[in-house]
């Protein structure tokens, strides 16, 4: 079954759209769903051109493919635990919060928090990603714990904040302190970066490119051969029991 | 006038002594009357449960510390969210719920009067700012004088009057209602980078000792004639081996009044480890109930412990650093200038780790094994054993053997070995749970002559009406029953108005403050005293004229006068 939405143009309206109803197992019950802007509920039929081909039984069998200003949709693909969801555009906020199966691919750039606590399932952003991709949310002891994240263009700041399991990829630079306060899992960067792994106590982290402003409390073990790369590995954050694992092809200490 | 007459309720109500009798309640203006007219509203209880309404005796729902609990977890404001619905506010949080989420779920169990456990003086503001949004129960608050400057010299120069007279007036600025102590002299030392170990243990520059602050508050608040006792959080909480740092604090307590307790002891389970360290670690429950059960000057609590997770929030900074380094989590630690400090940590307890199992288990051994039930009374020492919404599952355990057993099967296997609760058959009756929760708490708070804790004429009309007949019920087979009956009522009645029905709350209260303004002669009023206020004006970032709390931050005002001996 693919069930193909297309926004409407809002004209005037910039206020972004709360659609957690996106997820392509409610499709199984048809398309009478309904997503929020502001205070005002609409209908789906209110803000997209809504066309659905096939029928299917299970979520596995769905996908949902959003096209138009699709960077005004919030929560799209939230708790999704199967199918598929494209996104030709960007898309907004809290895009795969707490996804367990499933796979979200999108052709654009993704705002905050994409695929923030996630068990589970695929996202592949062939953009940018903003601040808080894969991350946990404020306060909370574990973020992402299964799954795995890839962005193919840069990040922002506190990528993979907390992570505690699955992996996250990303092919550009990462913005300041990604992997801080990891406690499981494995991101990779393939670019620069920032002050990687503040106060992390497991896991592993891999930065390919540079990591800027190295904290100073990571213990330098020796150089290893990782996936064809000579790579520097580190112990720590030893002000936090120093049990993770942070390789890097470079690294500066601020001055 | 308004009238309410509550027919055909089977009634609990031990300060006078009555025992499951079906009666009727008659409710004039807020206060319980021998009679009303033919025009009053009535509320058919089809002998239902009926007992005063709850009093929580130690709980911390309101002040800096709670909000900053709030403030460091974002992730507990995730539980618990309601919507604004008629005349209720939106609520959120679990641990730390919000004001109205704390006063709304309070009164769907049946509680009506509550005591916040500490209150630094020097942030009173807030606590009773929080007061005024906490509706639909009346408040007090525990004023903290575990390390005040001046108290601590008067005690050195061995000035009981002067001690009594710096409390007279503290408790009058800040609108305070009892003494409470936190690991007394040890809050002190921890702004020295200390602790104290034990009573005997000196304080830095004051050179008292614990055993000193307790002895000679204890006798400086009978000189008030205060309501309440001292409220004593002994020192070394939550150190294995501790008990006996424990019955040497409750040892120090002589039998000063008649009317009640000389001392209350709070979250005493945290006080009754064995062992030496964490391996060894061990119930010390049964030395410690002994011990209180031969003494009628003192009045415990339990404070306890039930499994997941929560915020543990308390004055007794140093005890919140040795946590924070066993948890390694997030952390907050605070300096209240001359008086006292508080520390915050949030944990989960579990029930795979032996430690917490043990602790689940020394709770119930407490308040199992203390002959009278008045002398050991049901808290949580809420948040920090667990959040007060547990208090239902605290009142099947104590009053089911079988709930007790099927627990115990579930916890951490070595525990069996470490506590004696799976020899403890006692079951409780109905009568004691009341006691427990509203009887004994108002008795061990002097609130019973203020019309708390009892269904007397004149009393006020605070009612909880459970939907559960006792003579239908069995506690201790049908502990799944009790459980739902203690978590909804069928009706809360709050000053003579209907505030909760059926696990909704229905109206938008406007709850009372009670505070105490001992009356003490010209020589002890230390607002003239030059020598306070010269170190008042030195060592304080505030002025000594902005620092009373004025009565516009009271709700209703309910001022205790009482005639001080000094």
């Amino acid at each position: 079954m693919k069930v193909t939405l297309a926004m409407k143009p809002a004209g005037k309206w910039f206020i972004p759209i709360e659609a957690e109803s996106i997820v392509p197992k409610n499709f199984l019950a048809g398309t009478d769903l309904s997503v929020w802007r502001g205070n005002r509920e609409l209908r789906l039929d209110d803000v997209f051109s809504v066309s659905v081909e096939g029928d299917a039984d299970r979520a596995e069998d769905v996908e949902v493919v959003l096209s138009g200003e699709t960077f005004r949709l919030k929560r799209v693909g939230e708790y999704m635990d199967g199918g598929r969801i494209t996104i030709f555009g960007g898309i907004g906020m809290h895009c795969g919060n707490f996804m367990s199966g499933g796979t979200i691919e999108v052709h654009g750039n993704a705002d905050g928090w994409l695929g923030r606590e996630m068990a589970g399932g695929a996202i592949i952003c062939r953009g940018d990603a903003a601040d808080y991709c894969a991350s946990g949310y404020r306060g909370g002891r574990k973020g992402m714990t299964g799954g795995t994240v890839e962005v193919f263009g840069r990040v922002g700041d506190f990528l993979a904040e907390n992570l505690a399991g699955g992996t996250v990829t990303v092919h550009g630079d990462a913005g300041d302190m990604p992997g801080a306060e990891m406690r499981g899992g494995t991101l990779v960067v393939h670019g620069d970066c920032s002050r990687p792994g503040a106060n992390m106590k497991g896991g592993s982290c891999y930065v390919y490119g540079t990591a800027q402003a190295m904290l100073p409390t990571f213990r330098k073990i020796g150089t290893v051969r990782h996936e064809g790369r000579t790579l520097i590995r580190f112990a720590g954050d030893i002000a936090n029991r120093g049990k993770g694992n942070l390789f890097v092809k470079g690294y500066e200490y601020l001055d | 006038m308004t009238e309410l007459l509550v027919k055909n309720a089977c009634v609990i109500d031990p300060l006078r002594g009555i025992n499951a009798e079906m009666m009727d309640i008659a409710i004039r203006d807020g206060k319980i009357v021998e009679e009303v007219s033919d025009a009053a509203e009535v509320i058919d209880a089809r002998g239902m449960l009926t007992m005063p309404g709850g009093v929580d005796s130690h709980t911390h729902i309101c002040g800096t510390k709670v909000n900053f609990g709030r403030y460091m977890s974002p992730e507990d404001m995730r539980a618990g969210r309601t919507p604004r619905r008629g005349p209720l506010h939106a609520t959120s949080g679990y641990s730390v719920p919000t004001t109205y989420g704390n006063s709304y779920r309070y009164s769907v169990m049946g509680y009506t009067t509550l005591l916040e456990g500490a209150m630094a003086p020097l942030e009173a503001r807030h606590t009773h700012e929080e007061f005024i949004y906490t509706p639909l129960q009346d408040t007090m608050a525990n004023t903290l004088f575990d390390g005040n400057w001046a108290i601590m010299e008067a005690i050195r120069d061995g000035d009981i009057k002067r001690v009594a007279a710096i409390i007279a007036w503290t408790l009058r600025a800040v609108k305070g209602f009892a003494v409470k102590l936190t690991n007394p002299g040890g809050t002190e030392a921890w702004q020295w980078g200390k602790n104290v170990s034990c009573i005997r243990d000196p304080v830095p520059y004051f050179e008292v000792t614990p055993a000193e602050i307790i002895r000679s508050i204890v006798e400086a608040n009978e000189l008030l004639g205060l309501p309440h006792s001292v409220h004593l959080h002994a020192n070394n909480l939550g150190t294995p081996g501790n008990y006996t740092c424990t019955l040497g604090s409750l040892g120090l307590i002589p039998d000063l009044n008649e009317k009640r307790q000389t001392l209350y002891a709070t979250h005493v389970q945290f006080h009754a480890y064995g062992g030496s360290g964490w391996k060894d670690f061990c119930s010390k429950s049964e030395p410690i109930a002994r011990f209180v059960s031969m003494r009628p000057q003192i009045v415990m609590d339990m404070g306890q412990v039930m499994f997941g997770r929560t915020t543990t929030m308390t004055a007794d900074g140093p005890m919140e650093f040795n946590l924070y380094r066993l948890h390694h989590e997030k952390w907050s630690n605070h300096d209240v200038e001359l008086e006292t400090g508080s520390g915050i940590i949030p944990v989960i307890y579990r029930r795979k780790n032996l430690v917490n199992s043990i602790m689940w288990a020394i709770g119930l051994e407490l308040a199992l094994l203390t002959k009278s039930p008045w002398q050991c009374l049901l808290t949580t020492d809420n948040p920090n054993g667990a959040p007060f919404v547990k208090y239902p599952e605290i009142v099947a355990l104590l009053m089911s053997k079988k709930y007790r057993d099927a627990e115990f099967a579930t916890i951490h296997p070595d525990t069996e070995a470490r506590v004696p609760l799976p020899a403890i058959e006692r079951e409780m009756d109905w009568y004691e749970i009341a006691v427990m929760t509203r009887a004994g708490q108002a008795k061990a708070l002097g609130l019973q002559d203020l019309g708390k804790g009892h269904l007397a004429p004149g009393a006020d009309a605070d009612v909880a009406i459970y939907p559960l007949h006792i003579d239908e019920v069995d506690p201790s087979a049908e502990y799944q029953k009790v459980i739902d009956a203690f978590s909804r009522t069928e009706y809360t009645i709050k000053r003579g108005r209907v505030v909760a029905r059926r696990g909704e709350c229905l109206v938008d209260g406007s709850n009372a403050t009670f505070w105490v303004r001992p009356k003490v002669s010209e020589n002890y009023d230390m607002g003239k005293d030059p020598d306070f206020i010269e170190k008042f004006d030195r060592y304080y970032t505030v002025r000594m004229r902005n620092y009373p709390v004025q009565e516009e931050y009271l709700n209703r005002n309910r001022c205790i006068e009482t005639e001080a001996r000094i």
